[in-house]
């Protein structure tokens, strides 16, 4: 530890950091465009520039190293005034029709020429006109006269993503970002560069020009699209999701996440295909009920065999709340042992960075949680059997597209009841007799455990007809926070939904069982009670990061 | 007591005007010779108000050569007080790359103060002198695109009062 | 009584409640809205019917289609005994008041009154009591405070200014001798040398000042519409009344108007006598008919003058109400009756 004086702060620093990390570790904000924690040094916007006591010039603040009496001064007037200077350059080429981009809101450029600029420009000349609408790569849009060349995409495209494809061209201010010849940015992690981009310059092909920044609310979340499960903000308008952005976390995905979970995780959500409220087969046809209806007739089904002819199947795409009270109440209501979790893992999928072979996101905390039984996925195996030889005559399934596994597929016709959770229709709705519409992770409370065992909490951030959204971790759009009944931009969809665990509950209680809970937090306070590998754990201290299991208690787990 | 000023003590009336009498007589002859004026009533359906160029009436699009100018910002929107606009933007072809593919201003919210033609950085919302109003519903009044559009000729005169006042 | 007196008895009724409610009080309401138009330099209503004619039915008719509310507290009864008493009370006042001489109609003497009573005056004066009822029972069955004190300033003006008009009254009587009305019209169509008429207003100017002033406050019209006052008390002992109740009340204002300005001519301005007009030898049914025209044109002159007065003399203060009933109206009222008697006593 060594001593240093930022602007008279007094401060002790690790003396490997770098000027603008110590300043950023104890609050203090040094402007800075190539500059990022997470990618290599390069140096060339020149906006971090500082000035140090006994140094002749001012020196860039993100490549120079803190050393034992370092005397720096960020507010300066020479630091000023060469801010100023950083400013007027930058904006000599840059188009100044913030109207039109899509970064506005959210520009590092805008922001600082608010905060560090003069505001005004002594260019009287043509500004350069660049090529626009880029394609670089399936996702990912270019702009060239709005880059500023601070190569952060070059670097992240080289030393995270490993895939060299972007480079400049030309020299002064002709410079032009582009990709070789032959190539495009098509690396699984290539919107990153959207993100990381302090400009307009690189733009998500899936969002561009849906909304403005400042007409979403963004809640904290976490992808769904593996087990990996990386932070993420769900950015919502007229209770639609538009897109879903990376948030930091070391423990989990850095500050990254992959394009596919980006682009296609969501986009369920608010498919036409929902299951808006329960169904029963009536005739052959699906028709449209109330719960109460929908839940006495499972009762009434359930009630009707013996519990060994009724099997569940859990579902790795549900919370650890929802799998939690399904294994309770087959184990203690139904009084059956017949139950599993189907895995869906896509052998060849993964690499080293974020994206793993596993499809869902919480297969880990399914079977600590008691669906997988105590040996694994052998309960699932014991299904298959049991179907295909007609002991078992009723399935419960939650949340998961079982006729989609060719293996069940085949048997299922010898089932006499299938009742299924789903929030979406598809072939496993088709077959069922009752389908229970259940809500999305952006639409309940709950907690998943990623492969690492990780636990991370979810909360809605799409309003539904019984449940409002998450007043916490939100920030909230102007037009969600007045919007009345009848503004247009009010009226968004809301679906008839339910999460997992509830309904559960519901036909737990009608059958019986002592299940009642208010909210998600109380049953996992309960699995933190009898699941030891969630001792200690609770909603709050989950928070926005997450909290790790006690998986040396995983194996002696018993429910 | 110099700096609160002079006290006026007001004089003591007359005994005509305790009465009263002669200052209702007067009050009097002012509202009967009232009665004979020139009213300036004017006979509204079949009289038109052509208001003036600085009058803010609902707020319209501007069209030039056949494009509406608006670059679908959302800056109106952000701005209006009474959040009465909403913008939904699209990519276009055109040299301005975006457009409103939605741009729906709520008449019922809408409080015709302006800020939304103030804030507005391509021109393309202005306040035109049209003032008349009538809804049956809500819904009647949403002003889609196909009601706000309105070609500059159309809105010349509070285009140029626009520059003028810059 | 004969069946024919009768009818002619309730044709007068029916005059009078069509002439003074439907057309008087409605046209009234219609002068008051297109006299204030003109003063303020404004049409007024002018689109129903030629010139806004029809204006006061249009409304009328709106007020009637209009839902009747009271208030969940209110006293139901009373609420709604309140404003008829107010429209009868001035309706019936008229029964007293002559508009016209003895008409000779079919072999038949009609006297152009209907109920000619001797104590016309008296019953006069008592009527216009039983009218602060109909107000201060508004104001206190509404169950709200607005209207509470509305009814109550209403209450305590009109006693106040009950005294001053009373006494103001009492010149004219010792002058005629008599409580009749019709008695006190006949005794106004002499001359003073034969060329003043004998009006009440000249020999009793001060009672007739009081009287006129007195009217205005009985009438809760500006400047003495304390009970209403808007700024202050919304809308006063009818801030809880709508539709056709509330019409009544409207009507019952102007009626008492109409009312307040014939009981005025009858008293002061002559009545029906038109000066001069018996030396032109006219046939009597020409005369009669020239008396009634004329006891309606002071009658629609002094209404004008009521609502020109209206909306030129801002509204007195509460206080100041009461020190001019109490402390100015009264002893002038007394003085004046003093001075009329002393007059009569020793001078003539």
């Amino acid at each position: 530890m060594i001593k240093i004086k930022i602007d008279g702060k007094e401060l002790e620093v690790d003396p490997k950091l770098t000027i603008i990390q110590a300043a950023s570790q104890n609050g203090i904000e040094i402007p800075h465009f190539c500059w990022h924690p997470k990618l290599s040094i390069s140096g060339n916007c020149r906006m971090c520039l500082v000035e140090i006591e006994k140094m002749p010039k001012l020196v860039i603040s993100c490549a120079t190293q803190v050393t034992d009496g370092m005397v720096i001064k960020t507010k300066s007037e020479k630091v000023v005034k060469a801010r100023n200077a950083v400013m007027e350059f930058l904006l000599i080429n840059h188009p100044l029709d913030c109207p039109i981009c899509d970064e506005a809101g959210e520009c590092k450029l805008q922001d600082y020429t608010y905060k560090y600029s003069v505001g005004s420009s002594r260019f009287q000349e043509d500004k350069i006109h660049k090529p626009k609408r880029v394609e670089l790569g399936p996702n990912v849009m270019l702009d060239v006269e709005r880059c500023i060349m601070c190569s952060r995409c070059i670097r992240f495209s080289e030393e995270i993503a490993h895939q060299k494809v972007l480079t400049f061209t030309e020299r002064g201010t002709n410079v032009i970002l582009t990709t070789f010849p032959g190539t495009r940015l098509d690396n699984p992690y290539s919107m990153n560069v959207v993100d990381i981009c302090p400009v307009g310059a690189l733009t998500s092909r899936d969002f561009r020009f849906k909304a403005r920044v400042w007409e979403m609310s963004s809640t904290e979340s976490i992808c769904i699209g593996c087990a990996r499960g990386c932070n993420t903000n769900v950015w919502v308008r007229n209770n639609e999701i538009l897109r879903l952005t990376p948030r930091e976390n070391k423990e989990v995905n850095s500050s990254w996440m992959c394009d596919e979970g980006r682009v296609n995780s969501f986009k369920f959500v608010s498919n036409e295909n929902r299951v808006n409220g329960p169904m029963i087969r009536k005739d052959g046809i699906h028709v449209e009920v109330g719960w109460d209806e929908a839940i006495s007739k499972v009762v009434s089904e359930l009630r009707t065999y013996r519990k060994h002819e009724i099997a569940g199947i859990g579902s790795a795409y549900c919370t650890n709340e929802d799998n939690y009270i399904f294994s309770r109440f087959f184990k203690e209501v139904i009084g059956s042992a017949n139950i599993g979790f189907l895995q869906h893992t896509k052998s060849g999928d993964e690499d080293d960075l974020l994206i793993r072979a596993d499809k869902t996101p919480n297969s880990f905390g399914a079977s600590v949680v008691g669906v997988g039984g105590e040996n694994g996925t052998d309960g699932i195996e014991h299904i298959f059997k049991g179907i295909a030889s007609g002991a078992i005559k009723v399935l419960y399934v939650l949340e998961d597209n079982i006729a989609a596994n060719p293996r069940i597929a085949e048997v299922l016709s010898n089932l006499e009841i299938l009742i299924v959770h789903s929030s979406t229709k598809n072939e496993t709705t088709k077959r069922a007799d009752v389908v229970l519409s259940a809500s999305t992770f952006t639409e309940k409370y709950g907690t998943y455990t990623n492969f690492n065992g990780y636990v991370q909490c979810v909360r809605p951030a799409v309003a539904m007809i019984e449940q409002e959204r998450a007043p916490d971790r939100m920030s909230m759009s102007r037009w969600d926070k007045f919007a009345a009944r009848n503004d247009t931009w009010g009226k968004g969809t809301k679906r008839d939904a339910r999460s997992s665990w509830r309904i559960i509950a519901a036909i737990a209680s009608a059958m019986g069982g002592k299940m009642k809970y208010a909210a998600a937090e109380e049953v996992f306070k309960e699995i933190a009670e009898h699941i030891p590998a969630f001792k200690g754990l609770s909603y709050s201290k989950i928070g926005s990061h997450g909290a790790s299991l006690k998986k040396e208690l995983i194996k002696t787990s018993k429910l | 007591m110099s700096s609160y000023g002079k006290i006026i003590r007001k004089k003591d009336l007359s005994i005509l005007q305790k009465t009263y009498i002669p200052e209702i007589l007067k009050g009097l002859r002012i509202t009967i010779r009232q009665m004979f004026r020139p009213t300036f009533t004017s006979q509204f359906p079949e009289e038109r108000f052509k208001p003036d160029s600085s009058f803010r009436g609902r707020p319209v699009l501007v069209v030039e050569n056949g494009v509406e100018r608006c670059v679908a910002c959302g800056l109106c929107a952000r701005v209006c007080p009474a959040l009465a606009i909403e913008v939904q933007a699209a990519e276009t072809e055109l040299e301005k790359e975006r457009y409103p593919l939605k741009f729906e201003i709520n008449m019922v919210r809408c409080i015709f103060c302006g800020f939304c033609e103030e804030v507005c950085p391509e021109e393309a919302i202005v306040m035109s002198d049209e003032y008349l109003l009538v809804f049956s519903s809500q819904e009647e009044a949403l002003f889609g695109k196909e009601k706000l559009l309105k070609s500059t000729e159309d809105l010349k005169e509070r285009l140029e009062f626009l520059r003028s006042h810059r | 009584m004969d069946l024919i007196s009768i009818l002619i008895l309730l044709a007068k009724i029916l005059i009078i409640m069509f002439g003074v409610l439907v057309l008087g009080a409605a046209m009234a309401v219609l002068a008051e809205r297109r006299v204030s138009g003109f003063i303020q330099e404004r049409l007024g209503p002018n689109r129903v019917g030629p010139c806004g004619i029809l204006q006061p039915f249009a409304d009328v008719a709106k007020l009637m289609m209009k839902e009747d509310i009271v208030p969940s507290k209110a006293n139901r009864f009373i609420h709604d005994l309140a404003p008829i008493i107010s429209i009868s009370v001035a309706l019936s006042t008229f029964a007293i008041i002559p508009f016209g001489n003895t008409i000779e109609l079919f072999g038949r003497q009609i006297k152009l009154i209907i109920a000619d009573v001797d104590i016309g005056i008296l019953y006069l004066l008592a009527l216009t009591s039983i009218g602060v009822y109909g107000v201060s029972l508004a104001g206190w069955s509404s169950n709200n405070k607005y209207s509470l004190l509305g009814g109550l300033r209403s209450s305590a003006q009109l006693i106040s200014y009950e005294l001053s008009m009373g006494l103001s009254l009492i010149g004219v009587i010792m002058i005629c001798g008599t409580l009749r009305l019709d008695q006190i019209v006949l005794h106004q169509t002499e001359y003073f040398w034969g060329v003043i008429p004998k009006w009440n207003i000249f020999l009793q100017p001060l009672g007739f000042i009081t009287f006129l002033i007195a009217s205005f406050a009985e009438t809760n019209r500006l400047p003495f519409d304390l009970p209403e006052a808007e700024p202050e008390l919304v809308g006063g002992y009818h801030t809880e009344y709508t539709g056709m109740k509330f019409g009544l009340f409207f009507l019952a204002e102007y009626a008492n108007v109409i009312t307040s300005s014939a009981v005025t001519v009858t008293l002061f301005l002559g009545g029906w006598h038109l000066p001069f007009i018996e030396h032109l030898g006219l046939s009597p049914l020409v005369l009669s008919l020239l008396q009634i025209l004329t006891f309606l044109t002071k009658v629609i002159l002094l209404v004008l003058f009521f609502i020109i007065v209206r909306w030129t003399i801002p509204r007195f203060r509460y206080d100041q109400l009461m020190r001019i009933g109490w402390k100015v109206m009264l002893p002038i009222a007394i003085v004046n009756f003093l001075i009329t008697g002393i007059v009569m006593l020793f001078l003539l």
